[in-house]
C-alpha cells in the first residue's frame, strides 16, 4: 500500500514536471509565428561587428553606435546617400549673414514619449553637444544657439563657417527632447528618447538592442515593425548567421566571405563606396620620423597595391590624398607614393639611417589591420627597418595615440560630412594634436593657415583652391602613409528590399522592407 | 686489515650498482609500455626537429618571407602544408614553432618547478607557521583558475616570449608546491632523515641531499605532463593574441589566423592543430607511463 503512494507520488510528480516542460518548451514557438503561416516578416535582424557605446547621441562618435542611433534620431540637416544635404528637422534654412544662419523648425514632429519638437529642444541638444568633450569638435563653430519663437531659431558661429550645414547631418549632431534627457539623467544612454522612425525597446549589453516601430513618425511609420542589432564580432559567424537565415542583414562581410554571399541562392551583397580612409600614422615629433626622408622613405618602400590585394580582396582605392574623391574638393592631381625600395633605401641613407633603426607599429585588434601590420613589417624589414607589431585594446589603443607615446599606427578617418574641414581640420590642422584627431602631431603653419582658410570662406572656390593647395602640401610633407579609401559591403537576405548603403557607414533601415 | 679494505670497497660498488639499477629499473619498466615508448619516439622527432629547424628551413628566407601573390595555397610538394594568409610555406612555420613550444614548455615548467619545488620543500621540512603562511599563500594562487593568472601576468608584463614563459611558470607554481611538500613530508620522519641529523648534518644538506631526491619521482611525472600543459597554455595564449608576436611562428597564433579561412584553406588551422595535439599526447604517454614506471608500489 505505501509502495503504491509513493509511485503514485512520484509518477504524479514526473507527470507535472513533463508538463511543465513541455510548456515552456512551445512558448517561444508560439511567439515566433502569431498568426500563422502566412505572416509577413516584420522583424528585421542585423549583425554588426561591435556592440553600441551609448545611445546618447552627444556621449560617443563611433560607428557602431551611429549605426543604430540612427535609427532613434534625427538631425536639422540630411544628407542622402548621393551625400547631397536635405532638410531634416529642420525644414527650411537661410544664411541671414556671414556668421548668421535662421532655421525653420518642423511643425508637428512628436519625440517617442509623446512631447513635441521645439525650438527649445533644438537649443538643448546643440549647447549639450557643445558641453560633451565626444563630439564638442563636430559643432565648436557654433557660438550661440537663439530661440525666435517655437519653430525658429538661429544659429550664430564664431566666424564664417563654411560647412556647417554638413556637420549639423552628422549623427552626433541629433536632436534630443529635453525633458527625457533631464528625466532620465546619467542613465540616458541606456534610455533614449529621439524623433526617428524606431523607438528605443531593450538592450542586452554585448548581446542585442531592440528597436520597435514609431508609428507617429513624421515621414509616416516604417515597413518593418521591429530591428533587432546584433553583436556578432567574428566577421565568419555574421557570414553563417546569414546563410542560416538567423541574420537578414550582416554588416562588413570579411572580404574573404565576400564571394560566397555574393554567389549564395538567397543571399545578395551591396558594396557601394565608404567615405572612410585608412593610414598609418607616424609620431613625427619623435626621433627618427621628424626627419621627413626617413617618413617619405617609409611612404616608397610600403606597397599598398599589395596590401589591397591581399588584405582587402582588392576592395579599396589606393589614396592619394588624405581625403578620398567622394569628398568636396579632392585633389585628384596628386600622385601616391609609388612602391620603390631602392629609393626609399636612399632616403634612408641621406637620412643617416643607413643601417635602419628599431621602432614599433601599434594596431588595435581589428583583423585586417593586424594583417596590414604583418604586411608593413616584412616590407620594412627589406629597408632595414625593424618594426615590432604590438596590438592594443581599443581604449587604451586611442588614449596613448592621443598622449603621444607612440612610434607608428594604423587607423581609419571616415570623412562622415564629406566636407574636407571634417576630413582635414582634425587630422593635419596643429591645434588638434592628440586625441582630437592630428595623432601624426603633424605641424604646418602653411597647411594650418590653409585649413583656416578653407573652413572660413563660404565661397565654395574659394574653399576648393585652399583646400587643394593643403592636400598638395600634405601629401608632401608626407606626414603619414596614406593607404587606400575603403569600400563598404553588406550582406543580406534577397528577401530584404529597399536597402541602401551611405557612404558615411550607418545606414537607415526606415525603407526597408521584406518581399 | 687488506681483506677489509677490499671488503670496503665492495660495499661501495655494491651502492654504486644498487644507485644505477634503481635507474636502470625504472628504463626497464618503462620500455615494456608501448605507449610510452611511442610518445618518446614521438618527443625525440620533435626534440630534433626543434634543434635543427635552421638546417629544415631558412628563418629569414622561407619562415618569414611573404609571397602575397600566393596566399593561402593548399598543400603541394612545394608547400607540403600549403601557404597561409601572407603566402608563408606552413611546414617551414610548423617547425620553427615547434622550437618556441618546447622552449616555452620546458623552461616554463622549470620555473615552476624552481620556484615551487623550493617553497614546498621548506614548507614542508620546517612545517608549522612557516608551513602554514606558504601554502594559505599557495592556496590563494589555486583559486585563481592559472590561464586567467597567465593573462594576468601577460598583460601586466606585455606580450613577449620570456613574459609568456614566467606568466605560465607562475601561474602553475601551486601544483609543484604541494606535490614537492607532502612528498618532503612523508620522508621527513623517516630513519634515514634522523641519522643524518644526529652525525649533525645542517639543514641545506639534509634537504639537498636526503629530502629531494626521494621526492624526486612525482615531480618527473608532474613535470611531463606540466610540459604538455604549459604548451597548450601557451598556444590559448597566443590564440588570443597574448603569446608570441608576429611574424615569429607559434602554433596557437597559427591556428587563430587560420580561424576566418577555415570554410576556404582547411590547411591553414588542421596541421597546426594536428601538431599541438600529437606533441600534447605524447607527453601524456610519456608521463604516463613514467607514472606507472616510478610508482613504488611497483618495485620488485
Amino acid at each position: 500500500m505505501i509502495k503504491n503512494k509513493k509511485f503514485i507520488m512520484i509518477l504524479s510528480a514526473i507527470m507535472v514536471f513533463a508538463l511543465v516542460l513541455s510548456a515552456c518548451g512551445t512558448k517561444p514557438a508560439e511567439e515566433g509565428e502569431p498568426t500563422g503561416d502566412k505572416a509577413v516578416k516584420d522583424t528585421l535582424v542585423i549583425a554588426q561587428g561591435a556592440d553600441a557605446k551609448s545611445l546618447d547621441p552627444h556621449a560617443t562618435n563611433d560607428q557602431p553606435s551611429s549605426r543604430v542611433s540612427k535609427q532613434i534620431y534625427n538631425t536639422l540637416v540630411e544628407s542622402t546617400v548621393d551625400m547631397e544635404l536635405v532638410p531634416g528637422l529642420a525644414e527650411s534654412w537661410n544664411q541671414v549673414d556671414e556668421t548668421t544662419w535662421e532655421f525653420n523648425i518642423r511643425k508637428g514632429v512628436k519625440f517617442h514619449n509623446g512631447e513635441e519638437l521645439k525650438a527649445s529642444d533644438v537649443k538643448f541638444s546643440i549647447d549639450r553637444m557643445l558641453a560633451s568633450k565626444k563630439v564638442a569638435h563636430i559643432v565648436e563653430a557654433i557660438d550661440s544657439v537663439e530661440v525666435i519663437d517655437d519653430y525658429k531659431v538661429i544659429i550664430k558661429t564664431k566666424e564664417p563657417f563654411g560647412p556647417l550645414l554638413a556637420h549639423l547631418s552628422h549623427t552626433a549632431t541629433s536632436i534630443v527632447n529635453e525633458k527625457a534627457v533631464t528625466e532620465a539623467g546619467e542613465n540616458y544612454g541606456q534610455n533614449p528618447v529621439g524623433t526617428g522612425p524606431f523607438k528605443f525597446v531593450s538592450w542586452e549589453a554585448g548581446d542585442k538592442i531592440t528597436l520597435e516601430r514609431f508609428d507617429d513618425y513624421y515621414k509616416g511609420p516604417a515597413n518593418v515593425k521591429t530591428v533587432v542589432f546584433r553583436n556578432i564580432t567574428e566577421g565568419t559567424n555574421r557570414t553563417i548567421g546569414l546563410e542560416t537565415g538567423e541574420l537578414d542583414i550582416a554588416y562588413e562581410i570579411e572580404p574573404i566571405d565576400k564571394d560566397r554571399v555574393a554567389n549564395h541562392e538567397k543571399l545578395q551583397l551591396i558594396e557601394g563606396p565608404s567615405l572612410s580612409m585608412a593610414y598609418i600614422g607616424m609620431n613625427n615629433q619623435k626621433e627618427p620620423f621628424n626627419n621627413e626622408k626617413v617618413r617619405k622613405a617609409i611612404n616608397y618602400a610600403i606597397n599598398v597595391d599589395d596590401i589591397i590585394t591581399a588584405v582587402l580582396n582588392g576592395a579599396g582605392q589606393k589614396a592619394n590624398s588624405p581625403i578620398g574623391p567622394r569628398v568636396f574638393a579632392h585633389n585628384d592631381a596628386l600622385k601616391p607614393y609609388e612602391y620603390d625600395p631602392a629609393k626609399a633605401k636612399e632616403l634612408l641613407k641621406e637620412a643617416g639611417y643607413e643601417n635602419g633603426f628599431q621602432t614599433t607599429i601599434w594596431t588595435n585588434d581589428n583583423p585586417v589591420r593586424m594583417q596590414i601590420a604583418q604586411i608593413v613589417q616584412a616590407q620594412l624589414k627589406e629597408i632595414g627597418i625593424d618594426v615590432a607589431i604590438e596590438p592594443l585594446e581599443w581604449g587604451s589603443y586611442l588614449e596613448r595615440t592621443a598622449k603621444g607615446e607612440h612610434d607608428m599606427f594604423i587607423l581609419g578617418w571616415v570623412t562622415v560630412t564629406a566636407d574636407p574641414d571634417y576630413g582635414l581640420y582634425a587630422l593635419y590642422h596643429s591645434s588638434q594634436h592628440g586625441g582630437a584627431g592630428n595623432r601624426n602631431f603633424y605641424t604646418n603653419e602653411e597647411v594650418d593657415k590653409l585649413l583656416e582658410e578653407g573652413r572660413t570662406a563660404i565661397d565654395p572656390e574659394k574653399r576648393t583652391e585652399a583646400y587643394k593647395k593643403a592636400q598638395e602640401i600634405i601629401v608632401n610633407d608626407a606626414p603619414d602613409v596614406l593607404l587606400y579609401y575603403g569600400t563598404q559591403n553588406v550582406g543580406a537576405q534577397k528577401s530584404v528590399k529597399g536597402f541602401e548603403l551611405h557612404p558615411a557607414g550607418h545606414h537607415s533601415v526606415y525603407g526597408v522592407s521584406f518581399e | 686489515m687488506t681483506s677489509n679494505v677490499a671488503k670496503g670497497t665492495m660495499t661501495v660498488e655494491k651502492k654504486k650498482n644498487k644507485k644505477r639499477s634503481q635507474w636502470a629499473e625504472v628504463w626497464r619498466r618503462l620500455k615494456k609500455n608501448k605507449m610510452a615508448m611511442l610518445g618518446l619516439a614521438i618527443l625525440t622527432i620533435l626534440v630534433l626537429t626543434a634543434i635543427f629547424a635552421d638546417f629544415i628551413a631558412d628563418y629569414d628566407n622561407v619562415v618569414i618571407k611573404q609571397d602575397l601573390v600566393n596566399k593561402l595555397q593548399g598543400p603541394s610538394a612545394e608547400h607540403p602544408f600549403g601557404t597561409d594568409e601572407f603566402g608563408r610555406d606552413i611546414f617551414a612555420r610548423m617547425i620553427h614553432g615547434a622550437r618556441v613550444s618546447l622552449r616555452v614548455g620546458i623552461l616554463a615548467v622549470g620555473i615552476s618547478i624552481i620556484i615551487g619545488g623550493t617553497l614546498g620543500a621548506i614548507a614542508g621540512y620546517y612545517g608549522g607557521k612557516l608551513d602554514n603562511v606558504i601554502m594559505r599563500v599557495m592556496d590563494i594562487f589555486l583559486a585563481i583558475p592559472s590561464i586567467l593568472l597567465a593573462i594576468a601576468i601577460v598583460s601586466a608584463l606585455g606580450p613577449s616570449l620570456m613574459n609568456l614563459m614566467i606568466a605560465i611558470g607562475i601561474s602553475s607554481v601551486p601544483s609543484y608546491a604541494r606535490i614537492v611538500r607532502s612528498s618532503v613530508l612523508s620522508i621527513r620522519d623517516q630513519e634515514f632523515i634522523e641519522a643524518a641529523k644526529a652525525i649533525g648534518a645542517n639543514d641545506l644538506r639534509i634537504i639537498l641531499k636526503h629530502i629531494i631526491p626521494n621526492a624526486l619521482a612525482p615531480v618527473i611525472v608532474q613535470g611531463t605532463l606540466g610540459v604538455a600543459g604549459a604548451i597548450l597554455s601557451t598556444a590559448g595564449l597566443s590564440f588570443i593574441g597574448l603569446g608570441i608576436q608576429p611574424p615569429a611562428p607559434e602554433w596557437g597564433a597559427m591556428l587563430a589566423t587560420g580561424r576566418p579561412y577555415l570554410r576556404y584553406a582547411w590547411h591553414v588551422t588542421t596541421f597546426p592543430g594536428l601538431a599541438i595535439m600529437i606533441t600534447i599526447l605524447a607527453l601524456n604517454l610519456v608521463g604516463d607511463g613514467l607514472r606507472d614506471a616510478l610508482d613504488p608500489r611497483l618495485k620488485q
